[in-house]
């Protein structure tokens, strides 16, 4: 009994002795801080038990354009959770932080939970939005981020955009058109989603905001649902959020293994859960179907099925010069 | 009945009493004409018009009757219109109030709009701030650095104009009555990241370009640092004094025998608040405080180390008078092999006039310096002292001696305006302003130095016309027009004795030398 407590008391030095403290930052888009405050909390649980090890996980939020020039520009991020994987082909092509493979290094294109853009107006729908048509009318105002910076403001976009070449045969003018209707309807450009929805939740400006699903659902949580409700377009978008490590600011820190088993317990159970619980759409069927009464149901397109590739509507909507540019005068 | 229908009635119940009333005066006329006969005074009717009367009556009240009926007409018609005019202005009331309250609502959100604008556009602007250089421009110059602070320059400078007039020269001295420019200097400075500080400090003020400070200072806190480069050498206490700050144009014969700036490195700090500063260094070795021109790399392969202690053990109490009391000592220990570059090329009067050199003789041993050093602040007044011995062998031809010559200086300041006199300058209360009637600062000051040159160096390591000992008093007034502009004039004569090499004092030294200077310094 004594040598075992001895061996016990020694195993348990130097588990202490040899526990360390791990530093990760999460580099994330705007309206992701609750679902990673309770996916953080959870992943360092894991670890501790997994290795004993402590992780420490920081985030920082915001646009996801801008984050991911933050990156490029020198901003140390172990990881990267953004909008819109053309965001994070940016950081690969620019920075040469990470491969440019990187999108096949997690399952389903290392998107672990999607989402969509959803309408939330205010209670009563006095405008009575019922979908995009109704958005583009003369005397709505919509409130929605600023496409230049903001990933769901480039969902949105797209959603709109999408809608359009559906109902018009794929008619490219009468397409642009409509998003050119849509943003003269548009009195305020916040750099990205969280701000969009203090604009329209908390400064009470706008009668529909163009949402990440996940945002609107927040928007009842936090504002009450006697205040606003969520409609769900007819046709919407399917946005992917992808996540990646940042290899060669994991090499400096010394982090990979933990930020790849960051990014790969997204997928896990609890991951997925947790995700649900938040409002992300999660990959794992058994977990989406639990969840199911949380999302609206919607006919939702993908993004290589309307416009071909990222890269491609970046080029021909929200680079410099490009349609968005054109169609909008602030 | 509601307020509606009150107000209703209200309206149509005197036009119904004015139709009415306006009725019954008919019929009341017409009545009277008829009910009043009885009162009236009989009527006589005619015997022929009796028959007639009766249909006469009859005729007239079926007119009245007529009248009557036209005037109901007419008070229907006006209570129709009376209506119609109300129902209409029930109509109207509510879609006006509706309009004035979707105007309320859209000017309210133009305004949340304007708010939310404005909002955002300072959270950009507080944004791009962070980015943005900071330039700044005040009495301690120019300075521009990034938003991050990791890159700070600053551009300083001193401009002395001076003039020197020999008086009472005999004819003898070679002194030359001259203005010139004393220094002329840009002072670049800076820090990256935080800890890193340079400075740059070229002299435009002499015949040529001279590098005068070039160094790196690496600062891990304030009591470590690291100096390398090319710098002061941390021994005499007025040479370590800032240009733009000492008391006289130009520093005592005591300062003489230190070591101006040498190139090496050094490990130097503050400690207990400042209470004890410290200083040691290893440096190529300079000769006697030699002009910067002297050799830009050793001339052999040792190296001197210098250093200084120095306490100010009252700096962070609350006793005042003593706050600015300070004193330590300095000191330099090198060897040298036979050069002359190790030897100064002269110790030089006040007027800057060498009064003894060296003659073909060459440094050759040990050459070791100590200073006692101190000084004293205290509200207007300054005190200032140091003693220094510098010990040197040297070899001329075949004969070698130890040289031990020995100098020090006392001076003394008063700020006749009241502002606290320091080691880093005055600073006036109220800035030269004569429109309202403010003048500057105004300091009295006075010094006397003495500088001895061993015996032993007689006549064998000197020139002739050398003096073995030279003392010199001054006495002057500074005058600080605010802190950046100083005006100063002041007198200083020098006596010298015995030595004379192989021929007796020479021109220089054969009689005082009378000086008056003057200054105009911009340093900022």
């Amino acid at each position: 009994m004594k040598t075992f407590l001895k061996i016990l008391l020694a195993s348990s030095l130097v588990v202490t002795a040899g526990a360390k403290e791990i530093k990760l930052l999460n580099v994330s888009y705007d309206p992701t801080r609750e679902l990673y405050q309770e996916y953080n909390a959870a992943f360092v649980k894991h670890w501790k038990a997994r290795t004993g090890d402590d992780v420490v996980v920081s985030q920082s939020h915001g646009g996801s354009g801008k984050q991911a020039q933050s990156v490029i520009n020198g901003l140390e991020a172990d990881v990267v959770t953004l909008a819109l994987a053309y965001d994070i082909d940016a950081i690969s092509q620019k920075a040469d932080l990470l491969p440019a493979g990187w999108q096949k290094r997690l399952p389903d294109n290392s998107t672990p939970y999607t989402s969509t853009i959803v309408f939330l107006v205010r209670k009563g729908n006095p405008k009575h939005i019922q979908d995009w048509d109704d958005v583009v009318k003369p005397g709505v105002s919509v409130v929605t981020p600023n496409p230049k910076t903001s990933g769901g403001a480039r969902w949105a976009y797209l959603a709109a955009y999408a809608y359009a070449l559906e109902k018009n045969g794929h008619d490219e003018a009468k397409a642009r058109d409509f998003v050119k209707r849509l943003y003269k309807n548009v009195p305020v450009l916040d750099s990205g989603a969280r701000g969009s929805t203090v604009t329209f939740a908390q400064r009470g400006i706008g009668d529909v905001l163009l949402a990440w699903e996940n945002e609107a659902h927040l928007a009842l949580k936090e504002f009450g649902a006697d205040k606003f409700e969520i409609v769900a377009p007819s046709l919407s978008i399917l946005a992917e959020p992808p996540v990646a490590v940042v290899d060669k600011v994991d090499k400096r820190h010394g982090t990979l293994a933990v930020a790849q088993a960051y990014l790969e317990y997204l997928y896990s159970d609890e991951g997925q859960e947790i995700a649900a619980e938040n409002f992300y759409r999660p990959r794992n069927q058994a977990i989406a179907e639990k969840y199911a009464a949380n999302f609206s149901r919607l006919k939702l397109v993908t993004l290589d099925q309307e416009f071909g590739s990222w890269t491609k509507a970046q080029a021909t909507h929200f680079a410099d010069g490009g349609v968005f540019d054109q169609i909008y005068q602030p | 009945m509601n307020p509606k229908q009150k107000s209703k009635l209200g309206r149509i119940l005197p036009t119904i009493l004015i139709g009415t009333s306006a009725a019954f005066i008919f019929l009341a006329a017409a009545h009277g004409q008829t009910t009043n006969s009885a009162d009236a005074a009989p009527v006589k009717i005619p015997a022929d018009d009796a028959s007639g009367s009766a249909a006469g009556s009859a005729t007239v009240a079926s007119t009245e009757a007529a009248e009557i009926e036209t005037l109901k007409k007419e008070i229907q018609t006006l209570d129709q219109k009376v209506q119609k005019l109300e129902q209409q202005r029930e109509v109207e009331q509510p879609a006006v109030a509706e309009s004035n309250q979707e105007q309320i609502q859209e000017l309210d959100q133009k305004v949340r709009i304007l708010e939310r604008r404005r909002e955002l556009d300072k959270e950009a602007a507080d944004a791009a701030a962070k980015t943005q250089p900071k330039l700044t421009l005040g009495q301690n110059g120019f300075s521009f650095g990034s938003a991050d602070s990791n890159f700070i320059a600053s551009l300083h400078g001193v401009i002395q104009a001076d003039s020197r007039s020999f008086i009472n020269d005999g004819g003898g001295t070679a002194g030359k009555n001259t203005f010139l420019l004393r220094r002329a200097r840009p002072i670049f400075t800076g820090t990256v990241f935080h800890d890193f500080d340079f400075n740059f400090t070229p002299d435009f003020g002499g015949s040529g370009v001279v590098i005068y400070d070039a160094f790196l200072n690496y600062r891990f806190n304030s009591a470590l640092q690291v100096e390398g480069g090319r710098f002061k050498s941390p021994v005499g206490l007025e040479s370590l004094q800032t240009d733009a700050w000492t008391a006289f144009n130009e520093r005592s014969l005591a300062t003489g025998l230190v070591p101006n700036r040498d190139i090496g490195f050094e490990l130097h700090g503050d400690l207990f608040a400042g209470s004890v500063s410290y200083a040691a260094g290893i440096f190529n070795g300079a000769p006697d405080y030699s002009t910067p021109t002297a050799p830009a790399q050793d001339v052999d392969d040792n190296k001197a180390f210098a250093g200084r202690l120095f306490f100010q053990p009252w700096k962070a109490t609350s006793i005042v008078p003593l706050q600015g009391l300070g004193f330590g000592v300095g000191g330099s220990y090198e060897s040298d092999r036979g050069t002359a570059a190790d030897l100064t090329s002269g110790y030089k009067t006040d007027g800057q006039q060498n009064f003894f050199t060296y003659a073909g003789t060459v440094a050759n041993g040990v050459h070791w310096r100590i200073s006692p050093q101190g000084y004293y602040y205290y509200g207007p007044f300054s005190l200032l002292g140091e003693y220094v011995i510098s010990d040197q062998r040297v070899t001329a031809g075949a004969v070698s001696a130890n040289l031990r010559n020995t100098a020090w200086e006392v001076t003394a300041g008063w700020v006749l305006t009241g502002e606290d006199a320091t080691y880093n300058g005055v600073t006036p209360r109220h800035p030269f302003d004569p429109r309202a009637g403010d003048w500057g600062a105004w300091q009295v000051v006075a010094r006397y130095a003495d500088l001895n040159i061993d015996n032993a160096a007689f006549p064998t390591f000197a020139t002739a016309g050398s003096a073995s000992e030279a003392k010199a008093w001054s006495a002057g007034v500074n005058w600080y027009l605010n802190r950046d502009i100083r005006i100063d004039a002041s007198f200083s004569r020098t006596t010298f004795e015995g030595g004379g090499g192989t021929a007796g004092l020479g021109p220089i030294t054969r009689q005082p030398e009378n000086t008056i200077f003057t200054r105009v310094q911009v340093a900022f």
